[in-house]
């Protein structure tokens, strides 16, 4: 079914076209195929449409592919992927590939999607990568909380099985729930036996990883793409985006979004503004939340005519990230937004590193007095200066992003820092949350 | 030779002797966590200095290894003779 409405076309010849459909849309290309309603896509339907693959006869046509198209890791950091596979060919062992679909960014479906109805289009991917390193096997890395789509990718193992595909052995990995445990690092020593805890090494994962095997961790969307990318060319594919970040992507839609959760795809560059048009928004919105919840707020009018790709989001200090983009609408406070975000981060943490542990507690109660009004000046400097000592100090960037978001939304809402600081009344700091974030009972936490 | 130091942040405890032991090539946060801020001690000296702060944590958080990121210690004496 085709929702004439998400397709957008630039009104000028001038400008590229680009298109924005959701799953089961005609023209799109990871989410191209059957509808949501009709559940996981099977292997019949994915190979009469896409047609099979020869990872194996094919390895290295396919690795020139993948050099070719530019694809950078679409889970949160935006590394070439081609040059992790790089790095763990060069270095000593059979390299270990997992796949991580575990989605830990609270609000972002489009792993998820994903998994649920395009589960070939992910393994295909996996069995690419997995011949073009020389691994025999590949986990799946999935959080073990409700919704996880295990029976999907089950059956599509399954399936692939039983047709004999010419594929790696698949395992699947179910881990504990929690936003720093689907970092690649902390999966990676959960496989070791080791806790879900994100781990410091001087040396790139991808040459050694925590097991001291050289590590490739490809996030889900990431992969699915090598799947899709192999079969249409990297030219293509790569036109689909822009020259920084080549290749359609997903987006998902988050906190005041007219439907938030809602996945759909962009392919050719389309902005802000005309993401939001095709799902429903008439007007720029106070601010919007790019990249994830420890990502850069853009206030709503600037971020309109800015394109949901690096160079654009770059302009505004942002990245795609996880393809997160949140909706702060009119008369909500993005102080008191930050305030729960950050406090969530500081919950989160993996309780390892001094300045992540002592600090970002900290960070969120600076937040939460601004929020509230009662933070002064002179708090406002001390909260800036313990900004500049968490920052760079943990093994993993969970205290980075806090404190990325922190000085986004104290740039991007400097009116309202003023009034706050001030201890004016702030009508929006009242109003029910936008984003939610899960319920976290400290006592529940597991690393294992 | 050249070595590097480092220093892993889920081992640090904030107990502050490699500030003490390598007091040119780190410094110390709020908290007393250390943070490399020169990573490459030149010269015999300095590099021994950073090998008694590696073997003073108690966390054996302070880590030095050669180029070839094999981790040199000071009474074992590294592959290249420490």
């Amino acid at each position: 079914m085709i929702d004439a409405t998400l397709r957008g076309v630039r009104s000028t010849n001038a400008a590229p076209v680009h298109r924005i459909g959701d799953i089961g849309d005609e023209g799109t290309w990871l989410l191209a195929g059957p509808s949501a309603d009709q559940g996981p896509e099977a292997l019949s339907s994915h190979l009469t449409r896409l047609g099979s693959l020869r990872p194996f006869e094919c390895a290295g046509e396919y690795r020139t592919m993948l050099r070719q198209s530019g694809l950078r890791g679409r889970g949160g950091g935006g590394f070439p992927l081609a040059a992790k596979l790089d790095t763990a060919m060069l270095a000593p062992g059979e390299p270990m590939v997992v796949i991580n679909a575990s989605e830990s960014e609270p609000a972002s479906r489009k792993d998820w999607t994903l998994s649920a109805y395009r589960p070939h289009l992910v393994l295909d991917g996996g069995a690419v990568i997995a011949a073009v390193v020389g691994s025999s096997e590949v986990v799946i890395h999935l959080h073990r909380g409700a919704g996880a789509p295990v029976a999907s990718l089950q059956r599509a193992i399954a399936e692939r099985r039983s047709a004999g595909l010419p594929d790696p052995r698949w395992r699947l990995s179910l881990g504990p729930d929690g936003y720093v445990s689907g970092e690649a690092s902390a999966i990676v020593s959960l496989l070791g036996g080791g806790e879900a805890r994100p781990s410091f090494s001087a040396v790139p994962m991808a040459h050694r990883g925590p097991s001291g095997r050289p590590t490739v961790v490809s996030n889900a969307e990431t992969t699915a793409h090598v799947g899709l990318l192999v079969r249409t060319g990297p030219h293509a594919w790569g036109a689909a985006g822009s020259p920084s970040s080549p290749g359609p992507q997903l987006v998902t839609l988050a906190g005041g979004a007219i439907d938030p959760g809602r996945v759909v795809e962009i392919a050719g560059e389309a902005t802000i503004g005309e993401v939001l048009s095709a799902t429903g928004h008439r007007q720029p919105p106070t601010a919007v939340l790019v990249g994830g919840y420890a990502g850069t707020w853009i206030s709503g009018w600037a971020a309109w005519n800015t394109t949901f790709q690096r160079e654009g989001l770059e302009a505004h200090g942002a990245g795609p990230g996880c393809g997160l983009l949140g909706v702060l609408p009119e008369g909500h406070c993005g102080l008191a937004e930050t305030a729960r975000l950050v406090g969530y981060l500081a919950g989160e943490t993996a309780g390892q590193c001094g300045p992540c542990v002592q600090g970002l507690p900290l960070l969120a109660d600076g937040c939460r007095a601004l929020a509230a009004g009662t933070l002064r000046r002179r708090g406002l400097r001390r909260l800036l200066s313990l900004a500049d000592v968490v920052e760079g100090g943990g093994a993993c960037r969970h205290p980075d992003g806090a404190v990325r978001l922190i000085r986004s939304a104290l740039d991007g809402f400097a009116d309202d820092v003023a009034g706050h600081l001030r201890g004016e009344a702030c009508s929006g700091a009242q109003r029910p949350p936008v984003f939610p974030l899960p319920e976290v009972d400290p006592s529940d936490r597991v690393w294992r | 030779m050249t070595v590097e130091i480092r220093i892993d942040p889920t081992r640090c405890r904030g107990h502050a002797i490699c500030a003490l032991m390598y007091s040119e090539g780190v410094e110390l946060d709020r908290w007393g966590y250390g943070r490399v801020v020169d990573g490459t001690p030149e010269g015999r000296r300095s590099i021994k200095r950073a090998l008694r702060a590696a073997a003073a944590c108690p966390n054996g958080a302070v880590v030095v290894e050669d180029s070839a990121d094999r981790r040199i210690r000071l009474a074992g004496r590294g592959p290249d003779g420490g």
